[in-house]
């Protein structure tokens, strides 16, 4: 027996409106004007849920419309204030395009916004894997390195003077604890390149490709965050730190040359990017580990 | 609840006075006690996570502004279940902040698998009002503390509506023991887009349960013949909002008012005028009083 809409329980309620809310265009008169036609978007109907609600006179499937409209736009604004960069390089009709595709495959999972871009640089990898657009997704992943900065907590840096105190013979053991939530971004694109070009106030020219390959520090500073380009080298150093290996093995590692050592280390201490020094004999444990500050 | 840190202040009552919704283009202002407001609102959501430049400017504002948290990610009317790694958050932050209000809408949010990140209306059923009364209370055992309900902005009513906007609340408030956040705004949307009875439903509501007013502004839509008003929160007070909000303020008396604007943020000395217009209707109220 089907029941009439005014006796459908909650649950049955909620089912309906959900479905008309999916991404995609919906089967009614406001279809057209929502994408251009030759976007090929799954249909959405809003029958059922319209068949729920009191008829005075405006149209059910154009109040429906409005809620269909609030749930992208705040999907999509999630996303932009995410990805700015990334929207002002594809431009607002193809990036609400993409909104709505990727919502497709990941829906918001979440009451809290901030994590609606989460997956978004893996999806926009595959999408545009083997295109000239490859290097949307790197940028996609510098710009949630930057997201996932811009919400977390930074300890006091270590002085620069901590490293001196270390006995020379114990220095090459020493662990170096660098921010918690430091974002190590490298690219065969030269990603920092076009961020930097698309901040606010920037004129948004063009990057040139052959600028090759870029490494990419994002850290926390006083005002929000920061991002550091770094040769190839003196980012490896950093990964390794970072990974919990002495300051001798990172530098193996690394291939950071021995001379260009003092600078990088005057660079991590001066940027406030390391928090503790620790001689490695006192924190007797296995490779990859962090001591404690 | 977990003791005070160093130079933390205790949090004070919010004064029957107007405040503002504290958005991304006044934190440095509110930080430094800028603001000449009597209290401050910022969106529970937004303090989730461990750091963040909107989390060092509320940590430095809570020196000057009682505050309140008002949520928007709950869903609590869902049929699938609260999420509860969102309400322990909401926790977290609760206890960072010490809030002298914290609220969440009468709507839900999820089902199916997906979030909407919006405030999506509840039929008036005893079955809704008994799911929302009993989420209203698994929140407020959770953080220890009583909680206010705002009542929603509609696009539509559903047939299957049996009880009034405001006895459907009224049950809620009854069977939860929570508050009530009456937003004046949301009822002229309700009553141009609903034919909502905004007088009765200022008469009727249990005076006793209101404990905060929000006031906004939302956008005017044509469809057909018709005008449909959006919520969006963008604009100035409308005439109709503050004459409304007068015959709220003589029914329950001053009660804390925020001016709430959240997309296209103005300077803060509109937030602060549109402050003052308030101040002004609950002083007057006061002064009928004494």
């Amino acid at each position: 027996m089907t029941l009439p809409p005014e006796a459908l329980p909650l649950a049955e309620l909620q089912a309906r409106f959900a479905s008309a809310l999916r991404a995609g265009v919906p089967r009614s008169n406001e279809a057209a004007s929502e994408f251009p036609s030759d976007v090929t978007l799954p249909r959405v109907s809003t029958t059922a849920l319209a068949e729920c609600i009191v008829d005075d006179g405006l149209a059910p499937a154009a109040r429906v419309q409005v809620y269909r409209n609030n749930v992208q736009a705040m999907f999509e604004g999630a996303l932009a204030r995410t990805y700015p960069v990334l929207k002002r390089r594809v431009g607002e009709d193809y990036f609400a395009r993409l909104a709505v595709e990727y919502r497709q495959d990941h829906p918001s999972q979440s009451g809290d916004l901030h994590w609606v871009g989460m997956h978004f640089p893996e999806w926009l990898g595959l999408r545009a894997a083997g295109s000239d657009y490859a290097w949307l997704a790197d940028l996609a992943r510098l710009e949630w390195a930057c997201e996932e900065v811009l919400v977390s907590d930074s300890l006091p840096a270590a002085q620069a003077d901590a490293l001196a105190r270390v006995p020379p013979e114990d220095v090459a053991d020493a662990l170096l604890s660098l921010q918690p939530r430091l974002q190590l971004v490298s690219s065969a694109f030269p990603v920092w390149s076009v961020w930097q070009a698309n901040q606010p106030g920037a004129p948004g020219d063009a990057v040139d490709p052959s600028l090759g390959p870029q490494q990419v520090v994002v850290a926390p500073d006083a005002v929000g965050l920061v991002l550091h380009s770094l040769p190839v080298d003196q980012f490896r150093f950093v990964e390794e730190l970072a990974a919990g290996r002495t300051l001798g093995r990172a530098l193996d590692a690394s291939g950071l040359a021995v001379e260009r050592l003092a600078a990088t280390l005057a660079w991590l201490f001066g940027a406030g990017l390391v928090t503790a020094v620790s001689p490695r004999n006192a924190y007797s444990h296995g490779e990859g580990e962090t001591p404690t500050s | 609840m977990r003791d005070a840190g160093p130079g933390r202040v205790p949090s004070a009552a919010i004064p029957p006075r107007a405040g503002i919704g504290l958005r991304a283009p006044h934190y440095e202002d509110a930080a430094a006690g800028r603001a000449d407001v009597a209290w401050l609102e910022v969106h529970t959501e937004n303090y989730f996570h461990d750091g963040g430049p909107q989390l060092r400017a509320l940590e430095r504002a809570r020196a000057h502004y009682p505050h309140s948290l008002h949520g928007v990610g709950l869903g609590l009317g869902s049929v699938a279940p609260l999420d509860r790694e969102h309400l322990a958050r909401v926790k977290r932050a609760v206890r960072r902040f010490e809030p002298a209000l914290v609220s969440e809408h009468a709507c839900w949010g999820h089902a199916g698998g997906e979030h909407f990140n919006d405030l999506l209306p509840l039929p008036y059923t005893e079955e809704a009002a008994e799911l929302l009364a009993a989420r209203v209370r698994e929140v407020q055992d959770f953080l220890g503390r009583q909680i206010l309900i705002e009542n929603l902005s509609s696009y539509f009513a559903y047939s299957a509506s049996r009880l009034t906007e405001w006895d459907f609340l009224a049950a809620v408030v009854e069977r939860s023991g929570c508050g009530l956040l009456l937003d004046v705004n949301n009822l002229y949307v309700n009553a141009v887009n609903l034919g909502l009875d905004a007088g009765r439903f200022i008469a009727s509501i249990p005076a006793a349960a209101v404990q905060e007013i929000h006031l906004a502004g939302h956008r005017r839509n044509c469809v057909g013949t018709r005008d449909l008003l959006i919520d969006d929160h963008g604009s100035a007070v409308c005439a109709e909002v503050w004459s409304l909000y007068e015959r709220a303020i003589a029914r329950l008396g001053p009660v804390p008012t925020l001016i709430e604007w959240d997309t296209d943020v103005p300077a803060l000395d509109v937030l602060v005028a549109e402050a003052r217009k308030a101040d002004t209707i609950l002083e007057r109220s006061r002064d009928l009083a004494a």
